[in-house]
């Protein structure tokens, strides 16, 4: 060191360390970076604050920055921006849906009912639309668990639950789920890329919401509506909004995740409060139209099946009362009947017993057998059948005498008593008023020869024709005789001898008896029973003038009487 | 008392012993038809690591197989940890053990294990020479079990050692 250096050193020794430290600092790319690093806030904040002069240098090479590091680490965005895209994409779709809702609310509001009217009424005062409305009133549901499972390695962060629910071990129902849905993903995703979220069991809901690092699974009784999805998206995306590094680290220590129950928490205090106004809530209408739809279903079945047990019990009731029927059974087929068992042929036709127990009578099928009743009124009306009355004759039922009149034969008469002597025994049998055919038949025959005459040309000598008449007229008389005699008539022959009233009265009255005495003569001769003839004479008054041929006759006439 | 929570498999070939292994140690929760079903069955085992810290093991027990498919595949990920079950009955058991250990290791990198020498109590049947066994605790040192699933052997001790290793792992980082 030279004097001058040495002077230097006396005068500006401090200084010259200043200066060196100065030199060193800003040589030294280290120690200029951390003054630049020491002042770069502020500096900013500074030139920020001065004008845009800045921002406008920046926005090239930042822009540059974030393009890179956008390509290079995708996901990385993804999940930075999940917790902000959810909403931002929900805000729009919800608009979207509003409209649609509003659509909805204007065909709903065609539809006039006083439930409608009051949902509406209170819809207005809510300040909600009525379509959206009608959907609140209408669901019930309530979320009972809520799991958030790394989806990872599948094992569980946080398990809520409301205290009545059943729980099993949830680390392992987690686990387990986690499997299930890599089975699933795995055997039916083609690419792998598909996601359980559905699954429903009975009455359960098993809903599962997908976040970067974690998955929200609920387990939800009831039938929640699709908003409900979004809820608990938004759920999921606030909890990896806090918890988002923890999260994606997750390795089975739940100390790291402190606090993270309650925000779990909120899906089921949400549901709550849903299930709160279900409490208040109306069964939704359609509901209400089915359930009395079915009861009124059920309550027509029921009716109709009480009908038809009442038309059954009337069917049989009838039939049992219905002379001629005896009956085995009444089965029921949906609306018909069928009727087994035996049938008289002289029973009223079974459509008319249908008819009086108020059945349409094609709706009964019979399998009836033929048999006879012994009931009073078939053995009577069997017995008088079996008569075979002719039809100059009839029969009358009058209590129990069964009373004949008209004409009929005595064979017919003596058949009909033996037959209802057998078949109505407990009937008596009158004949009174019956006339045989025989009786009558005699009658007519014996008036048609009520009275003949035959002439003498004199004296007591028949005309030669009258002689053949009265042989072959007392023959007729002969078997008159034998019919009345048969039937226990009594017939009477009177003869009588007539004269005119020429000459003397003794003369006239023998020449009378001689023409009696020729025809009764005769009368014998044919046959007939000499008792049955009566003879008489008829002599013509005293002083008559002239001789009257007319008057030289017998006549013979017939008299039926008796059988008393 | 701190619980934390930690996914093991268990592997191996079919019909060495895995599900009776685990069994006899573990809470059981849902029916072994699922191992024929959809492949896996899940268990829940708890081993107390100090007075203050339980480690609750989630075991997934995999249906037998000598190769992992894309559904095993989805099966291993996230585990923190595994149990390789052979059958010292059957040589070939112990080869399809190491080969499912190289898979494991191919995708997930070193993690803590056991391997569990099974059914020790078939010595009749038993086909281990003790060259191969001299071997297998070369290959394997103390993460090697000799274990009877019929007579619960060293099956617990195998449990714990894992849980142990586990535990290291976890709060001190991979080795």
């Amino acid at each position: 060191m030279n004097d001058l250096d040495e002077l230097k050193s006396l005068l500006f020794g401090a200084e010259k360390q200043v200066l060196d430290s100065i030199q060193e600092r800003v040589q030294k790319p280290e120690t200029r970076v951390v003054d630049v690093a020491d002042v770069l806030p502020e500096a900013v904040r500074m030139s920020h604050r001065q004008g845009k002069e800045l921002v406008r240098n920046l926005r090239d090479p930042v822009g540059q920055c974030i393009k890179e590091s956008f390509h290079a680490e995708p996901q990385e965005y993804a999940d930075a921006l999940y917790p902000v895209m959810g909403p931002a994409i929900r805000k729009s779709i919800t608009q979207t849906l509003r409209a649609f809702a509003q659509q909805i609310n204007q065909t709903v509001e065609q539809s006039v009912s006083a439930r409608g009217l009051k949902w509406r009424f209170e819809a207005w005062r809510a300040g909600v639309p009525f379509g959206e409305y009608v959907v609140q009133k209408t669901l019930l549901y309530r979320i009972e668990q809520a799991y958030l499972i790394s989806r990872e390695n599948g094992l569980l962060i946080e398990h809520v639950h409301h205290d009545a629910s059943r729980i099993k071990d949830s680390d392992a129902v987690s686990a387990m789920f986690t499997a299930i849905q890599d089975f699933v993903k795995e055997s039916f995703s083609p690419d792998r890329t598909g996601r359980l979220e559905t699954a429903d069991m009975g009455d359960f809901t098993l809903w599962a919401v997908h976040g970067p690092h974690a998955l929200l699974v609920c387990v939800i009784r009831g039938v929640p509506p699709r908003s409900v999805r979004t809820d608990l998206s938004a759920i999921l995306e606030r909890i990896h909004f806090r918890y988002g590094e923890s999260l994606r680290v997750y390795s089975g220590d739940q100390a790291s995740m402190g606090g993270v129950e309650d925000e779990l928490r909120d899906c089921l205090e949400l549901e709550e409060l849903q299930v709160e106004e279900a409490g208040q809530r109306r069964p939704p209408v359609a509901l209400i139209v089915l359930a009395l739809a079915l009861a009124a279903t059920l309550a027509y079945f029921a009716w109709q099946r009480y009908e038809l047990a009442g038309e059954r019990a009337r069917l049989l009731d009838g039939l049992n009362s219905a002379p001629g029927y005896f009956v085995a059974g009444v089965e029921r087929d949906g609306r018909r009947f069928s009727v087994s068992g035996l049938r008289d042929p002289l029973a009223p036709p079974l459509s008319e017993i249908a008819l009086t127990a108020g059945i349409d009578p094609a709706r009964i099928s019979a399998d009836m057998r033929p048999f006879q009743s012994l009931e009073e009124q078939f053995r009577l009306q069997r017995a008088v059948e079996s008569l075979a009355v002719p039809s100059t004759a009839s029969v009358t039922v009058d209590g129990k005498v069964l009373r004949l009149s008209g004409t009929a034969t005595r064979e017919w008469l003596d058949r009909a008593r033996s037959l209802t002597a057998v078949a109505i025994p407990d009937y008596e049998f009158d004949d009174s008023a019956l006339q045989l055919a025989e009786i009558a038949a005699l009658h007519d025959d014996v008036s048609r020869l009520a009275s003949a005459d035959f002439y003498f040309v004199e004296d007591a000598r028949f005309r030669e024709s009258d002689v053949q008449r009265l042989t072959n007229h007392a023959a007729t008389i002969r078997d008159i005789a034998d019919r009345a005699r048969r039937l226990g008539l009594a017939l009477e022959i009177i003869v009588t001898g007539h004269t005119d009233g020429l000459g003397a009265q003794e003369f006239n009255e023998r020449l009378a008896q001689r023409r009696v005495d020729a025809a009764v003569q005769q009368l014998l001769r044919a046959g007939l029973d000499p008792q049955l003839i009566k003879p008489s004479i008829d002599v013509g008054a005293a002083g008559t003038a002239g001789a009257l041929p007319t008057r030289r006759k017998v006549d013979v006439n017939l008299a039926l009487s008796g059988p008393d | 008392m701190n619980q934390v929570n930690s996914k093991v498999c268990v592997v191996g070939d079919f019909a060495v012993g895995k599900t009776s292994t685990v069994e006899r140690f573990v809470n059981n929760h849902f029916s072994d038809k699922y191992l024929t079903t959809i492949g896996v069955k899940v268990d829940t085992a708890e081993v107390d690591l100090t007075q203050d810290l339980k480690l609750k093991l989630i075991l997934w027990d995999i249906a037998g197989t000598t190769e992992f498919k894309h559904v095993e595949m989805a099966y291993l990920r996230g585990m923190s940890g595994y149990i390789l079950v052979a059958d010292g009955t059957r040589l070939t058991t112990i080869s399809a053990a190491r080969e499912l250990k190289t898979q494991i290791e191919a995708t997930h990198g070193e993690l803590p294990f056991v391997f569990l020498l099974n059914k020790s109590d078939l010595q009749h049947a038993w086909e281990v020479s003790d060259r191969q066994r001299e071997k297998l605790v070369n290959e394997f040192s103390s993460e090697l079990f000799v274990t009877s699933a019929k007579t619960g052997d060293h099956v617990a001790g195998a449990i714990a050692r894992l849980a142990e290793l586990i535990a290291e792992r976890e709060l001190f980082g991979p080795q």
